[in-house]
């Protein structure tokens, strides 16, 4: 069954075609890789996925409902329940510390439950390091309180822009085994990058092109090593 | 924990981990809500403070008789009950009479007054010397003191001219129920003692007047203030005779007598037809830049004693109130009293309350100045917190904060800025309003409890006023910038 379906996706600004008649589709509980250079489409393909953005034509359908005509503000509310965001940049609120920014991400979903937000940093390993604040952490810290803070919510879909683009390999390992680890607990995973070794961490790839999708990639290896 | 507690967290995060930037916010309402409460501390107390340096300009009401009334002490004091005592600075009477310098051949105007109470309405008076504080002791005005070479220390013989009788009536006839008569009789060494009595409805003495100026002060001079000596004379019938109906004054029985044949002699309304000429010794001289240096002035008792009236024509008064309120007082002391009038002296009511007017405007057109320079000032710091925390607003927009959540967190952080900054304005406020007072007007004032509130409320709506705008940049911010690698 998909989760998510892009139909004759195309996002055009003035001359410019972002994105041009894409068709992807993505199965439930399947981790896939979006590859391709700077410039073919991959962040705008992320915001109309991630639903911070609404494509020029198309269908977009996320769990079977059709996101691309909605008000940004029901866009707001889908995002919040249905996808959690990993970014390059870590992007933690400065001035709360580890557990504080997790909780941030239940205040706006339900309600801030302390105990479920440390058991999410336990997750990652980082118990420890709950009361530090952003600048007490390293990178690899910092991003493994994001993705606690993704999937603290249990969304249907995890959404990673770059994820280990500014980590070290150690860290980009950690990162990946908690991926793997979300992938056999059944969450879906998108995840952008044009890291190859990243990308062949998925079971499959779909490579991005001037705005086109030029070939998509099965990973014959997945779970095999 | 519950989302408000999370709310809260998260604000006072912001504000005590994000230091620089909030302390410059919280600095600038807090100075702006000092400056506030201390200029309404004055506002408020402005009023009370002039009401008090404006009394130094003399007298702001008067108190006159009317409907042929006589304004004596005992009239004056039922007027002033109106004014509460605490408000009332002072109330000088006033009776001027032509007295008469014969040594030069000049007469001047004379003021009956009460010193103690000139001291207190008209404090701009200067004078070399001393008040006079006993009888028979002039002020001079400079003026005369110029004209007639008069000095401290220096004597002036002054002389009452008194109207001829009008009326020709015997004593016989005279003692009617009611009436109030007057007569002379000559005492010791030539010098006349004038007497007057208030008969009763039983035409019986009830009170007796005696003036004994011209007498020896030891002896007979006492006769006008012994007062068992007067005392024997209320409830008698006219005529007297000395040693039965009444006791002479001991060491004065000459005075004694005269008294007694005064009152025998005495006829209703009847003002003796010879001057009377009193030696006065001048203890200063007035300077006040008016024409009160053409004046003389003597106490109230020793002009009622030259003249035997008992009466002024005038009492200044002095009152520490708005003009409103002594609108109110005027009208008090009209009502259900017919014998007196009393009036503002417009000039220096009217110009109190312009000062006062345009001193209030001032206050109030700088508050709202400063108001407005802590909305920029408080403006500005927001609108750069906005732009510095774009990234983070962007995250909490990604995470599924709405615009609502948004505008809540920053509305919030402003509320808590200016309750905050609008305790510390209260506080240093009175004390900036108590150094400009202290230093202004030397008078210390009293804290206001409602600053406190007023203070906190306008704070808070300054700083919500403040971060409209601002908000409005956090909300129109765009999530999606997050993912961009910035």
């Amino acid at each position: 069954m998909s989760l998510l379906e892009l139909k004759n996706v195309s996002k055009i600004y003035g001359e410019l075609k972002a994105l041009d008649s894409v068709n992807i589709h993505v199965d439930q509980g399947e981790w896939v890789a979006i590859m391709g250079p700077s410039g073919s489409g991959k962040s705008t393909m992320m915001n109309i996925i991630g639903c911070m953005d609404k494509p020029t034509s198309g269908e977009v359908l996320l769990d079977g409902v059709d996101i691309s005509k909605e008000s940004s503000k029901r866009l707001t509310d889908i995002r919040r329940d249905k996808i959690g965001l990993i970014f390059q940049q870590f992007h933690m609120v400065n001035y709360l510390t580890a557990v504080e920014n997790v909780m941030v991400s239940q205040y706006y979903h339900s309600m801030p439950d302390e105990r479920e937000a440390l058991e999410a940093l336990g997750r990652v390993g980082l118990r420890e390091r709950a009361r530090h604040l952003p600048s007490q952490l390293s990178g690899g810290e910092q991003q493994r309180v994001c993705v606690a803070r993704a999937l603290i919510n249990h969304p249907e879909l995890i959404l990673a822009d770059e994820p280990t683009g500014n980590l070290d390999e150690a860290n980009e390992n950690i990162v990946l085994d908690l991926f793997a680890q979300l992938h056999r607990e059944g969450t879906t995973l998108i995840v952008v990058t044009h890291d190859p070794e990243v990308a062949e961490a998925a079971q499959r790839t779909i490579v991005l092109e001037h705005g086109r999708v030029a070939r998509e990639v099965v990973n014959e290896n997945f779970g095999k090593n | 924990m519950t989302k408000r507690r999370m709310f809260l967290r998260m604000i006072t995060a912001s504000l005590l981990r994000r230091r620089s930037r909030m302390l410059i916010a919280l600095l600038s309402i807090g100075i702006g809500a000092t400056i506030l409460a201390g200029l309404v501390t004055i506002y408020v107390d402005v009023p009370r403070q002039m009401g008090a340096q404006f009394r130094s300009y003399g007298a702001n009401m008067l108190i006159l008789p009317q409907n042929g009334a006589v304004l004596n002490g005992d009239t004056l004091q039922q007027a002033l009950s109106a004014i509460p005592a605490e408000e009332l600075v002072g109330a000088a009477p006033y009776r001027y009479v032509r007295l008469d310098m014969t040594t030069r051949q000049q007469s001047f105007t004379a003021a009956g007054t009460d010193f103690s109470q000139i001291v207190k309405t008209s404090p701009y008076f200067s004078v070399e010397g001393r008040y006079p504080e006993n009888t028979r002791e002039v002020l001079v005005g400079k003026e005369i003191a110029d004209t007639i070479g008069a000095k401290v220390g220096s004597t002036m013989e002054l002389t009452y001219q008194p109207a001829a009788a009008a009326q020709n009536a015997t004593p016989e006839e005279s003692r009617e129920p009611g009436a109030l008569l007057s007569g002379s009789a000559e005492g010791w060494s030539g010098g006349v003692v004038y007497v007057s009595a208030q008969l009763d409805e039983n035409a019986r003495i009830a009170s007796v007047t005696i003036d004994a100026l011209t007498q020896t002060p030891e002896f007979g001079g006492r006769a006008a203030d012994d007062e068992a000596f007067a005392a024997q004379f209320v409830g008698k019938a006219l005529p007297l005779a000395l040693g039965e109906d009444v006791d002479a004054l001991s060491g004065a029985t000459v005075t004694s007598s005269a008294v007694v044949a005064a009152l025998n002699s005495a006829v209703k309304a009847a003002a003796p037809a010879q001057p009377r000429t009193v030696n006065f010794t001048v203890t200063g001289i007035l300077t006040t830049g008016g024409e009160e240096e053409g004046y003389v002035f003597l106490s109230l008792a020793d002009m009622a004693a030259m003249t035997g009236q008992d009466q002024m024509d005038v009492a200044e008064l002095s009152v520490s109130a708005g003009a409103e309120q002594l609108e109110a007082y005027v009208n008090a002391i009209q009502e259900g009293n017919e014998s007196v009038q009393a009036r503002l002296v417009k000039r220096v009511t009217r110009s109190e309350a312009s000062v006062l007017s345009k001193l209030q405007a001032l206050v109030f057109l700088v508050t709202a100045v400063v108001l407005l320079l802590t909305m920029i000032c408080v403006s500005t710091t927001m609108m750069a917190v906005v732009s510095e925390r774009r990234r983070e607003i962007g995250l909490r927009k990604a995470l599924g904060a709405s615009d609502g959540s948004i505008r809540a967190e920053f509305l919030g952080e402003g509320l808590f800025l200016g309750a905050l900054g609008g305790v510390m304005g209260a506080v240093l406020g009175f004390v900036f309003a108590q150094v400009v007072s202290v230093n202004v007007f030397s008078s210390s004032i009293t804290f206001q409890p409602l600053l406190l509130p007023i203070a906190v409320i306008v704070s808070m709506a300054v700083a919500a006023l403040s971060c409209l705008l601002p908000i409005k940049r956090a909300v129109a911010i765009d999530p999606a910038l997050v993912l961009k690698g910035e």
